[in-house]
């Protein structure tokens, strides 16, 4: 395409937009809101996938004691969980050591605890599990072997946590697939007749395009573009409130799932460049059907 | 330039707009299409231009058949043929320079080009110190003007000028139609429409006459 055709065409597609502002306005407005709960449920079934791998890959599992365990038995523990394979001890947590865990993460509110006449914490021993192909069972016999070890109170790992967490996922996938294929249909339609308005207010112009020997694909690029450029922006602010949706979450709260926490993650800037270049297409789509139309008429 | 067989127009039931039109204009021709009003001078424009499609009949121009041509040849066609339309048809939100740019924009010339020749119009038909004016800001004759700047830009091969000088005072009417002139001794083929008997009154050019839709 020659370079002055196709400034002719962003320049027609901008000043369409300017001249109506309004429409436009609210067409980016109640866009950007069909995909940012779109964009929203992306992100939770990404953090929801990163946990799940994240955990999956090595297991964690907590060996909680009902009293606080001199270093003898600790010992005689360890020697007990090297005899099973991919074991490693990562660190022990003494009474103390959880309590101030605890206060560290309640921050101001942890006067709370000082209510407390004797630490209710626990002291524990945190290890991982080297995943294989026959570790499905292993964390299970270690489980049943460590609590039958009389100073050992409770021995928890995050193996059952995924399970749960995976079950649920599959559920989040479709309702997903479902919810977003109406949302796809929502934006498509709210382009469709943004694009249609501008339309109509430009039909006296269109027809004497036509008349000075304008091609339909010249008359009809500017409203394409149009739609691309109004898809793109709606795409745009939704991830920009994301973010500073997601911006909030990391500092205000902590999220845990089981005793296991959990890192929230953004989109990657991959799945950002995708999803922007999904806005364009929807506006795109959008805009193609509004001018077809109009050029049936 | 232009050749037509036994053309027929009709608009529904009602009574044919033209009705066995057989003309022929030829390359450099300048002729007037009088008649008094609703006797189908501007559908005879209109179908020149392939604005309206004829009936039956057949309407060849710059050797290109009408009744089969395609979209974008008729595009191609149109560039090729300037037009002054009645009521103008410009873009009020454009102003004068951007109105009479959008021909050469259309076809792709370069912006350098684009400015070249849009300025020696303006300049030809006195508009240049009204390049930035919007079509409301400008009187009727200016219009008119901007209107024959936008349709002669490109040198095309014909120009269709439709009640050219209607809305138009006599000093204003001797301006546009001298420009006309001019244009055809350039090379153009010219057609123009008109009910006005004043501006026949003197002419030694060819002038076909419509009645009810029919050559008289």
């Amino acid at each position: 395409m020659k370079i002055t055709l196709f400034h002719y065409f962003i320049r027609q597609a901008t000043a369409n937009i300017l001249e109506n502002r309004l429409v436009h306005l609210i067409g980016i407005g109640t866009m950007s809101i069909a995909f940012l709960i779109f964009y929203a449920f992306i992100l939770i079934f990404v953090n929801i996938n990163h946990w799940t791998e994240t955990q999956g890959k090595t297991l964690t599992m907590s060996i909680y004691f009902k009293e606080e365990p001199d270093s003898a038995v600790i010992e005689n523990i360890k020697k007990e969980l090297f005899l099973f394979p991919g074991v490693t001890i990562k660190q022990f947590i003494s009474k103390d050591d959880a309590m101030k865990s605890l206060r560290r993460k309640l921050g101001e509110k942890a006067g709370l605890l000082d209510g407390f006449k004797q630490n209710p914490l626990p002291a524990s021993l945190e290890i991982t599990l080297s995943r294989d192909k026959d570790g499905d069972n292993l964390p299970y016999q270690l489980k049943t072997r460590l609590e039958e070890i009389t100073v050992v109170d409770e021995v928890q790992y995050t193996q059952e946590w995924i399970k749960r967490v995976q079950v649920i996922m599959e559920a989040i996938k479709i309702v997903g697939i479902i919810f977003g294929g109406l949302l796809f249909l929502a934006a498509l339609f709210i382009i469709t007749n943004t694009i249609k308005l501008t339309i109509y207010s430009r039909k006296e112009e269109i027809e004497i395009l036509k008349l000075v020997g304008a091609t339909n694909l010249f008359v009809k690029l500017p409203f394409m573009i149009e739609g691309s450029i109004q898809g793109l922006l709606g795409g745009a602010v939704a991830l920009f409130i994301l973010f500073l949706a997601y911006i909030i979450a990391i500092t205000k709260i902590d999220i845990s799932i089981g005793f296991a926490s959990l890192h929230i993650v953004f989109l990657s800037p991959q799945t950002i460049l995708f999803l922007l270049l999904m806005s364009v297409i929807i506006g795109f789509i959008g805009s193609t059907i509004s001018v077809g139309r109009f050029f049936r008429l | 330039m232009i050749q037509l067989f036994q053309l027929y127009k009709n608009f529904g039931s009602k009574n044919p707009a033209l009705l066995d039109i057989n003309l022929t204009v030829k390359k450099g021709e300048f002729v007037f299409i009088t008649g008094p009003s609703g006797a189908g001078k501007t559908t005879l424009l209109k179908i020149i231009f392939c604005a309206e499609r004829p009936t039956s009949g057949n309407a060849l121009v710059d050797g290109r058949n009408l009744n089969r041509i395609k979209d974008r040849d008729l595009s191609l066609l149109r560039r090729s043929i300037g037009v002054v339309f009645q009521d103008f048809k410009l873009l009020p939100r454009r102003n004068v320079f951007e109105n009479v740019a959008l021909t050469l924009e259309i076809i792709g010339f370069p912006l350098s080009m684009i400015r070249k020749k849009v300025h020696q119009t303006l300049r030809y038909l006195s508009l240049t110190n009204k390049e930035g004016y919007y079509p409301p800001q400008l009187s009727g004759g200016e219009q008119q003007r901007v209107a024959i700047a936008r349709a002669i830009v490109n040198n095309p091969l014909i120009l269709l000028a439709d009640e050219p000088t209607g809305n138009l005072d006599p000093d204003l009417t001797i301006e546009i139609m001298a420009l006309l002139q001019e244009i055809h001794i350039r090379g153009t083929t010219v057609l123009v429409a008109t009910h006005s008997q004043e501006l026949l009154k003197d002419t030694t050019r060819r002038i076909v006459t419509l009645n009810k839709g029919r050559i008289a």
